[in-house]
C-alpha cells in the first residue's frame, strides 16, 4: 500500500512537471514568442525587446524554464494587461466557483447514473434497459450548448419558471445564495456525465452479476435485492471512484461550455473570454491550473479507491 | 417416477425412510442467442437422508445443470420446464419464491467448483459465512461471528478467529474452500451439494477437502450430492452413483456395483477409456478404448438412445427407440446392456475388451540402446524470475525460485513424464527446454549440442528439434487464422519447401492426426476441444521434430476425447519416434503414458524413475504422499491406503525452505533434511535423507544392464 | 469528452458446439458482416451516414444554391417562402443549401480527424507497448500530461493562436485526440505480445517482427478501427464546441457546428429553421458512427462467437 502510494504520487509529479513543459513550450511557440502574447499586437519592437529582457527571454531555454517553474511555484502565472490583473488573481475569483458547478453537477450526476445503471444491469436487454441506454446515447450525441439551449427554452420560456442566465455573483456565498440560477446550468452540465455514468455503473454491475461469487450469494437463499445492494453494488462501485478521476478533464470541458452558454462567471468564462481577445497569460494560466486540479483530482480519486477497496489494499499494488 | 415407486416397492425398502430429494421426470431449457438447448431431459434421481449419491458424466452431461435445477440457481436463460423437485417431501416447483430461498439457504447448501471466483472478493470472511444465518435466522452480529468462527474451526481452518477478518484472497485456494464449505453449512443443512469441488485444487488439496465432506456428512447427519467428472473421486466416496449423458441419467446404482459390473454401454466404454483400466487390465501399455466422435448436440430433437451414435453395440432398434431406465436397485437405460457378473467375488473390474497392446516400441529404446545419444539432456537447470512490486518504479521485491537445479534426460524415442503440482515448477522446465525462456543457470542440450551456444540461424534451426503442445490449444492458436495459415506457419518460419510441398505436407499432417481436409478453410473458433487438440498436435508435428514437450497436453479434455488425444500420441510416437516430454499434475495419465517419470516438488526433482517403479514402489515421502491422494475407481482403493498424509500449505517460492524443499510438510522430517540431500540411485533416483525404500533390485539391475 | 468506447458490452451467452464438419465453410470477414448486419442498430447507424453523407456531397449537384454572396433582400425567410424549402438565414444563404455545405465539412473534418487521430494514437501506443520498459513508462507519461488537460481548453488555445481553417481544424484536433486510441492501443499490444499463440510462434523459431505482422496487427485492428468510429463522431461534436465558442471556421464557410451556433442567437426571434436542423443533424451523425462503431465491435470480435 505505502508502496503503491509512493508511485501514484510519484507519476502524479512527473505528469504535473510534464504538464508545466507542454504549457512552456506552447507560450514560446507562440508567434512573437511570450512577449508578444503578453504585451499585444500593437506593442514595438522596442517593447518587445525590453520584456524579453526584463523576463528573462533572451537566455537559453533551459534556464528559462527553470524560471518559468520558479514563478509558478511562487504563485506567479503572469500578469494580464487585458484585464489589468494577475493572472492568479483572476483565477482565484473565478476558480471556487466553477468548482461549485462542478461538485454540485458531479453529485446530481452520481445520484441519478447509481440507481439508472442498477436498473439497467438488473434489467438488462429489456425495454427499461433499452429506454435508458438510448437516451444516454442521445444526450451523449448532443452537443452541450444545444441541449443547455434545449433547456433555456424548456424551463424559462415555455414554461418560465427558472431564470435563463446563471447567478452573477462575485462570490462563491453570493451565487449559492440564488439556487434558482444555478439549476439550469448544474442539471445541463450534468446530463452527459449521467450518461457516460450510467453505461458505466450498468457495465460494471452487468460483469459481476456475471461472476461466481453472485451465484454463491444466491445459493445462501439471499433475496434478489440483498444479493444486488449487499454484494454486486459494493464491488461495481468501487472502480466507479477511479472514474470520476478520469473523467475529470471532460467534466471541465464541459463546464467551460456551460459558462459561456449561461454566463456563469467561473473559469471556463474567463478562459473562453481570453481566447477571444487572444489574452495569453490568463490562457496558459488557466490551461495549467485546469490541468494540475485535474491531476490532483485523479490522484485522490485513485487514492481513496486504493483505500475502500480491499482488493487492492492488500494487494498493495495495481496495473 | 412409475420407475422410482416400482423401484422402492421392489427393493423393499420400509416405506417409513422417505427420500430427503427426489427429481422426477425433470425438464431443463437453455435459451440462448441461437435456439433452445434441451440441457435435461426427464432425469429422476433419489437421494436418501444421510447418503452420499454421485452424480457423474462428461462436460454438456447435465449434471451440473441437475445441480443447478435442483438449487433454482440456472443461468440467465435457463429454466425448469417440467417434472418435479421433491425436497422432503414438498415441490420445490409449485412453492412460493420466498419459501424456495428459505429452503435453499438454512435447508440446502452448495458449494461450487472454481474457490477463487466464488467468494465475494470485498467481504470479509466471517461476514461472508454467517451472512445466511443473519439473514434467515436473524442472529445479531456478535453471535453470527462467533458461530462462524465456531463452523470455520468445525471445517479444519487454522486460527479462525483471526480468518473472520480476513478477505478471500488472502487464503489459499484449499482455505478458500474450507470457506465456501463452512458457509453451505452454516444453518446446518438436510443436503449439500457440492459441484465439481476439488476440480480446481492440486490432488494432495483434493484428498483433504473430499475427507472433509466425508467427516462432515456424518457428524450433521446430511445427505451429500457430489457432482464430478471424475470417476475416481466418486468411487472413493459415494453410496450410490448415477452416471449421466447428455442430458439423461443412463445408469443408477450402488457405487460398488456400478464400478464393478456397469450395465450401459457408455459407462462401460467410460470406465475402459481411463487410462487406469489400461494399465490394470493389461500392466504393459495398453491401447486405451477411445469412444469415437462427439456427444450430440442438445439443442437438435434426439431419437432413441443419445449414446447411440459412438456405441459399439449398437443396433438399428437403438437409434429409433426412446430407452428409459430400468427397474430395481441397479437401473440402466440400455437396450443391450453387459450381461451382469455374478454377484460373489469382489475382484477387478468386469472384463474390458482391450484391443492387444501392440509392441511398445519405446521399450526398445528405455532398455536396449544405452549408447544413443539423449534427444534432450538437461543439467543442473535454474530459472529464477524477479519478483516486481507494482507501478512505474517496478522495483525488484526478490525472487522466485522457479526451477531450481533440475536434470534429467530423454532418450531418442522416450516419453518422460513430468508430474508435479501447481507452483511445482513443470511448465518452467517444459518452456525452457523448447527454448522460450532462458535459463538462469545450467544447460540444455538437444541431440548433444548445447543451445546456449547456438546463435542465429542455428538458433532458429533448433527450434525444428523440438516443439511445444499447448493444454488450451484453442488459446494457441491465432483466431483470425485460418487452419490452413496455421499448419503452414511453422514450415513458413523455418523455410521448409515451396507452396506445393508444403500443402503436401500439411495433407500429410492431416492424415496423421485423423483430420479430414476440409478443416483446412475453418477458423479455430469452429472447432471442439479434442479437434483442436488435433490440429495442436499437427502443428507440433510439421517440423518433424524428435522431441515433442507436451504440456498438460490433455488436461482440459474429457475422459473419452482424451483417450483418442493419448493413443494418437502414442501411435505417432511409434510411427515417426518421436520423444515426449509429458507434463501433467494427472499421475494416472502420466503412468499411463511415460516409460520414465520425474517428480518435481517447489523447483526440484526429487524423485526420477523408471514410470513402473516410481508409481509403484515410491522412494519419496512426497511421491507416496502424491499416490495416496489420486482417486482410483477400484472401490475403497482411497479408503484402503494409509501411507503418507501431507498437511498445510504449499510454501511460498520466494524464499523456498532451505534443505530438502519438502521438509516443512514431511512426516519423516529431521533435522539433517536442513542439508540438500542429493538426487541419488542407479535407476531410481531419489533425493531423500529417508528414502521409504531401496532401490528395487530390478531397477538396479535394469540400470546395470544399461551401463 | 469520454467515449462511450470505454463502456463494455455484456458477455454474450455460451454457443452450443457444433460439429465443425457440418456447418458451412465462411470467412472471417463474411462472419464479421453477418454478426454486424445483425446489429440492427448497426445498420440503421451505417443507413444514417450514407444518406447524410449522400444529401451533402452528392445533394449540391441538383439543388442549386448560391452560398458565396449575401443577399440582403431575402433573410430570415420562413420555410417554404420564395422557393427555399428550409427558409434563409440572417445574411440570405439558403438553409438547406447551407446545410449540404456544413454537413460536407464536419463530415471531412470528422473523418480527417478521427483518422488522424486514431494514426497517430495507434503509431505511439503501439512504440510504447512493444518497447515497453522506460520507453513506454515515459511515452505513457507524456499522454497522461496531455490527457490531463481538458481537450476543449488545447483545442481552444491552439485556435487562438492560429486561425482556424479546414486543414488547420483538422491537425488541431487530430494531434490531441490521439491520446485515447494511444493508451488503448498499447493495452492492446502488451496482451496480444504475451497471448499463447504468439509464444506457440516463438516456439518454432519465428521473430519479433513476424510476430507483430501475422499476429498482432491482425488481431489488433479491429480494435483501432472500432476506436476510429467513436474519434469520428467526437471529432464532429469538438468542430462544434470551437465553433459555438467562437473559434471555428470563419465564413462564407459553414459547418453544422456554426450553423447550429449561429442559430443561437436566434433562439428569441422565433427563427426556429436556424436551430433544429443543424443540431439534428449532428446528433444524427454522431450517433450514426456510434452505432456502427458498436456494430463493428460485435462483427470483430471473434471470440464472441467461440462454442
Amino acid at each position: 500500500m505505502v508502496r503503491y502510494l509512493i508511485t501514484r504520487l510519484g507519476q502524479a509529479l512527473i505528469v504535473v512537471v510534464l504538464v508545466t513543459v507542454i504549457a512552456f513550450l506552447i507560450l514560446h511557440l507562440l508567434p512573437g514568442g511570450a512577449a508578444r502574447a503578453t504585451l499585444g499586437k500593437e506593442a514595438t519592437l522596442e517593447q518587445l525587446a525590453a520584456f524579453n529582457h526584463d523576463m528573462g527571454y533572451d537566455r537559453p531555454w533551459i534556464q528559462q524554464y527553470g524560471m518559468y517553474v520558479q514563478r509558478l511555484l511562487h504563485g506567479d502565472l503572469g500578469y494580464s494587461y487585458q484585464l489589468n490583473q494577475s493572472v492568479v488573481e483572476a483565477i482565484s475569483q473565478r476558480l471556487p466557483k466553477t468548482m461549485v458547478l462542478s461538485l454540485l453537477s458531479t453529485l446530481l450526476a452520481i445520484v441519478l447514473a447509481i440507481p439508472l445503471g442498477v436498473i439497467q444491469a438488473v434489467r438488462r436487454n429489456r425495454w427499461p434497459d433499452y429506454a435508458i441506454t438510448s437516451l444516454s446515447l442521445l444526450a451523449y450525441a448532443t452537443p452541450i450548448f444545444f441541449m443547455g439551449l434545449m433547456m433555456i427554452i424548456l424551463f424559462s420560456q415555455v414554461w418560465p419558471i427558472l431564470p435563463p442566465e446563471a447567478p452573477q455573483g462575485f462570490t462563491v456565498a453570493e451565487v449559492l445564495a440564488d439556487p434558482a440560477g444555478l439549476i439550469l446550468p448544474t442539471v445541463t452540465l450534468a446530463i452527459v456525465t449521467i450518461a457516460v455514468y450510467s453505461r458505466y455503473v450498468r457495465s460494471a454491475m452487468v460483469d459481476n452479476l456475471n461472476e461466481n461469487y453472485v451465484r454463491t450469494a444466491r445459493s445462501k437463499g439471499l433475496s434478489e435485492r440483498r444479493v444486488v445492494l449487499r454484494h454486486t453494488l459494493r464491488n461495481g462501485l468501487f472502480p466507479v471512484i477511479t472514474l470520476l478521476g478520469m473523467y475529470l478533464p471532460a467534466l471541465f470541458s464541459g463546464a467551460l461550455v456551460v459558462e459561456s452558454l449561461f454566463n456563469f462567471p467561473g473559469m471556463g468564462q474567463l478562459f473562453w473570454q481570453a481566447a477571444l481577445k487572444r489574452d495569453f497569460p490568463i490562457l496558459l494560466g488557466v490551461t495549467v491550473i485546469i490541468s494540475i486540479a485535474t491531476v490532483v483530482g485523479a490522484l485522490v480519486a485513485d487514492l481513496l479507491y486504493a483505500a475502500v477497496d480491499p482488493r487492492v489494499r492488500l494487494r498493495g499494488s495495481t496495473s | 417416477m412409475s420407475e422410482s415407486t416400482v423401484r422402492k416397492s421392489s427393493a423393499g425398502q420400509p416405506a417409513a425412510v422417505q427420500p430427503l430429494l427426489e427429481l422426477r421426470d425433470l425438464d431443463t431449457d437453455i435459451a440462448l442467442r441461437r435456439g433452445t438447448v434441451h440441457a435435461l431431459d426427464g432425469v429422476s434421481l433419489e437421494v436418501m437422508p444421510g447418503e452420499t449419491l454421485g452424480v457423474v458424466g462428461e462436460s454438456g452431461s447435465g449434471k451440473t445443470m441437475t445441480a443447478l435445477s435442483i438449487m433454482g440457481l440456472l443461468p440467465p436463460g435457463g429454466r425448469v420446464s417440467g417434472g418435479q423437485i421433491l425436497f422432503e417431501g414438498r415441490d420445490l416447483r409449485s412453492l412460493p419464491a420466498d419459501e424456495v430461498r428459505r429452503t435453499r439457504g438454512v435447508r440446502m447448501g452448495m458449494v461450487f467448483q472454481d474457490p477463487l471466483t466464488s467468494l465475494n472478493p470485498t467481504m470479509r470472511i466471517g461476514v461472508q459465512v454467517a451472512e445466511p444465518l443473519r439473514v434467515h435466522e436473524r442472529v445479531g452480529r456478535a453471535e453470527a461471528r462467533d458461530r462462524a468462527i465456531e463452523i470455520l474451526r468445525r471445517v479444519g481452518m487454522p486460527r479462525p478467529e483471526r480468518i473472520v477478518d480476513n478477505y478471500p484472497h488472502e487464503l489459499s485456494g484449499g482455505m478458500r474452500q474450507r470457506v465456501a464449505i463452512a458457509m453451505a453449512l452454516v444453518c446446518s443443512p438436510r443436503l449439500l451439494i457440492a459441484d465439481e469441488p476439488t476440480t480446481a485444487l492440486d490432488v494432495t488439496t483434493q484428498r483433504q477437502i473430499l475427507e472433509l465432506i466425508d467427516d462432515l456428512r456424518e457428524e450433521f447427519g446430511m445427505a451429500v450430492i457430489l457432482v464430478t467428472h471424475d470417476l475416481g473421486v466418486i468411487a472413493g466416496r459415494a453410496d450410490r452413483v448415477a452416471v449421466m449423458y447428455a442430458g439423461r441419467v443412463v445408469e443408477t446404482a450402488a457405487t460398488e456395483q456400478l464400478f464393478r459390473s456397469p450395465r450401459h454401454r457408455y459407462t462401460e466404454a467410460l470406465l475402459e477409456a481411463l487410462p487406469e483400466s489400461a494399465i490394470r487390465e493389461s500392466g504393459a501399455h495398453a491401447r486405451l478404448y477411445s469412444i469415437p466422435g462427439l456427444p450430440p448436440d442438445l439443442s437438435r430433437p434426439l431419437t432413441g438412445c443419445r449414446f447411440a451414435p459412438r456405441c459399439r453395440h449398437v443396433t438399428d432398434e437403438c437409434r429409433t427407440t426412446d430407452v428409459t431406465l430400468s427397474t430395481g436397485e441397479h437401473q440402466h437405460a440400455c437396450l443391450h446392456p453387459v450381461p451382469a457378473a455374478p454377484a460373489a467375488p469382489v475382484t477387478l473390474p468386469a472384463p474390458v475388451r482391450v484391443e492387444p497392446a501392440p509392441e511398445p516400441a519405446a521399450t526398445t529404446a528405455k532398455a536396449g540402446q544405452p549408447a544413443a545419444t539423449p534427444v534432450l539432456s538437461v543439467r543442473e537447470l535454474v530459472k529464477n524470475y524477479a519478483a516486481h512490486g507494482g507501478g512505474l518504479l517496478r522495483r525488484t521485491a526478490g525472487q522466485v525460485s522457479a526451477v531450481a537445479g533440475v536434470s534429467f534426460e530423454v532418450g531418442p524415442g522416450e516419453t518422460f513424464g513430468l508430474v508435479g503440482e501447481s507452483g511445482c515448477g513443470k511448465s518452467t522446465v517444459g518452456r525452457l527446454a523448447v527454448g522460450l525462456e532462458r535459463p538462469t543457470a545450467g544447460q540444455i542440450m538437444l541431440d548433444g549440442v548445447d543451445i546456449a551456444s547456438l546463435t542465429g540461424r542455428e538458433r532458429r534451426r533448433m527450434h525444428r528439434q523440438v516443439q511445444l503442445m499447448f493444454q488450451d490449444s484453442y488459446a494457441a492458436m491465432n483466431p483470425r487464422m485460418r487452419v490452413d495459415a496455421i499448419l503452414a506457419e511453422p514450415l513458413e518460419i523455418q523455410k521448409v519447401g515451396d507452396g506445393t510441398a508444403r500443402r503436401a505436407r500439411i495433407a500429410t499432417l492431416l492424415d496423421q492426426v485423423g483430420l479430414s481436409r476440409r478443416v483446412l478453410e475453418r477458423y479455430p473458433h469452429e472447432f471442439s476441444g479434442g479437434q483442436l487438440q488435433r490440429i495442436g498436435l499437427a502443428r507440433s508435428l510439421a517440423l518433424q521434430p524428435r522431441l515433442i514437450v507436451g504440456d498438460e497436453p490433455v488436461s482440459a479434455l474429457d475422459v473419452s476425447i482424451q483417450a483418442q488425444v493419448l493413443n494418437l500420441m502414442r501411435d505417432l510416437q511409434r510411427e515417426l519416434g518421436l520423444a515426449y516430454v509429458f507434463i501433467s499434475h494427472d499421475l494416472s495419465v502420466v503412468d499411463y503414458m511415460a516409460d520414465r517419470i520425474g517428480v518435481m516438488y517447489l523447483g526440484k526433482l526429487v524423485e526420477v524413475g523408471p514410470a513402473r517403479d516410481v508409481v509403484r514402489a515410491a522412494r519419496h515421502p512426497y511421491t507416496q504422499a502424491l499416490i495416496d491422494a489420486v482417486p482410483s475407481i477400484t472401490p475403497n482403493a482411497t479408503a484402503a491406503r494409509d501411507g503418507v498424509t501431507i498437511r498445510g500449505e504449499l510454501p511460498s517460492a520466494v524464499n523456498p525452505p532451505t534443505g530438502c524443499r519438502f521438509r516443512t510438510r514431511c512426516p519423516l522430517a529431521q533435522e539433517i533434511c536442513e542439508t540438500e540431500p542429493p538426487l541419488a540411485g542407479d535407476g531410481h533416483q531419489v533425493a531423500c535423507h529417508f528414502p521409504l525404500r531401496p532401490e528395487s533390485s530390478e531397477a538396479s539391475a535394469r540400470a546395470g544392464a544399461a551401463a | 469528452m469520454t467515449t462511450l468506447s470505454e463502456a463494455v458490452r455484456p458477455g454474450a451467452a455460451p454457443d452450443q458446439p457444433a460439429d465443425a464438419a457440418e456447418a458451412p465453410v465462411r470467412g472471417l470477414w463474411r462472419q464479421g458482416l453477418v454478426v454486424f448486419c445483425e446489429n440492427r442498430l448497426a445498420l440503421v447507424g451505417l443507413g444514417l451516414f450514407v444518406l447524410l453523407a449522400a444529401v451533402c456531397f452528392l445533394g449540391p449537384l441538383f439543388y442549386h444554391t448560391d452560398q458565396v454572396h449575401t443577399d440582403l433582400t431575402a433573410v430570415h425567410l420562413a420555410p417554404g417562402e420564395q422557393g427555399h424549402p428550409l427558409g434563409t438565414d440572417g445574411v440570405g444563404y439558403d438553409q438547406l443549401g447551407r446545410l449540404m455545405l456544413g454537413g460536407q465539412t464536419s463530415i471531412i473534418v470528422g473523418l480527417a480527424a478521427g483518422i488522424l487521430a486514431t494514426a497517430l494514437g495507434t503509431l505511439w501506443g503501439a512504440v510504447a507497448g512493444f518497447v515497453g520498459g522506460w520507453m513506454d513508462a515515459a511515452m505513457m507519461r507524456v499522454v497522461d500530461a496531455m490527457m490531463s488537460i481538458p481537450s476543449l481548453f488545447l483545442f481552444m488555445l491552439l485556435a487562438a493562436i492560429v486561425t482556424p481553417s479546414v486543414p488547420m481544424l483538422i491537425l488541431i484536433i487530430g494531434a490531441f485526440a490521439w491520446l485515447g486510441p494511444a493508451r488503448l492501443v498499447r493495452g492492446e499490444a502488451l496482451t496480444l505480445r504475451s497471448r499463447e499463440y504468439v509464444q506457440a510462434m516463438r516456439g518454432m523459431g519465428g521473430t519479433g517482427g513476424r510476430a507483430v505482422r501475422r499476429h498482432i496487427v491482425p488481431n489488433a485492428i479491429g480494435t483501432v478501427i472500432v476506436n476510429a468510429t467513436f474519434q469520428v463522431a467526437d471529432a464532429i461534436l469538438y468542430v462544434a464546441y470551437l465553433s459555438f465558442l467562437g473559434l471555428g471556421v470563419p465564413p462564407p464557410a459553414a459547418n453544422w457546428g456554426g450553423m447550429l451556433s449561429d442559430g443561437l442567437a436566434d433562439t428569441y426571434s422565433g427563427h426556429w429553421w436556424l436551430l433544429y436542423p443543424p443540431g439534428i443533424a449532428i446528433i444524427l451523425i454522431v450517433l450514426a458512427f456510434n452505432f456502427i462503431g458498436d456494430g463493428l465491435r460485435d462483427a470483430f470480435e471473434v471470440r464472441l462467437r467461440r462454442r
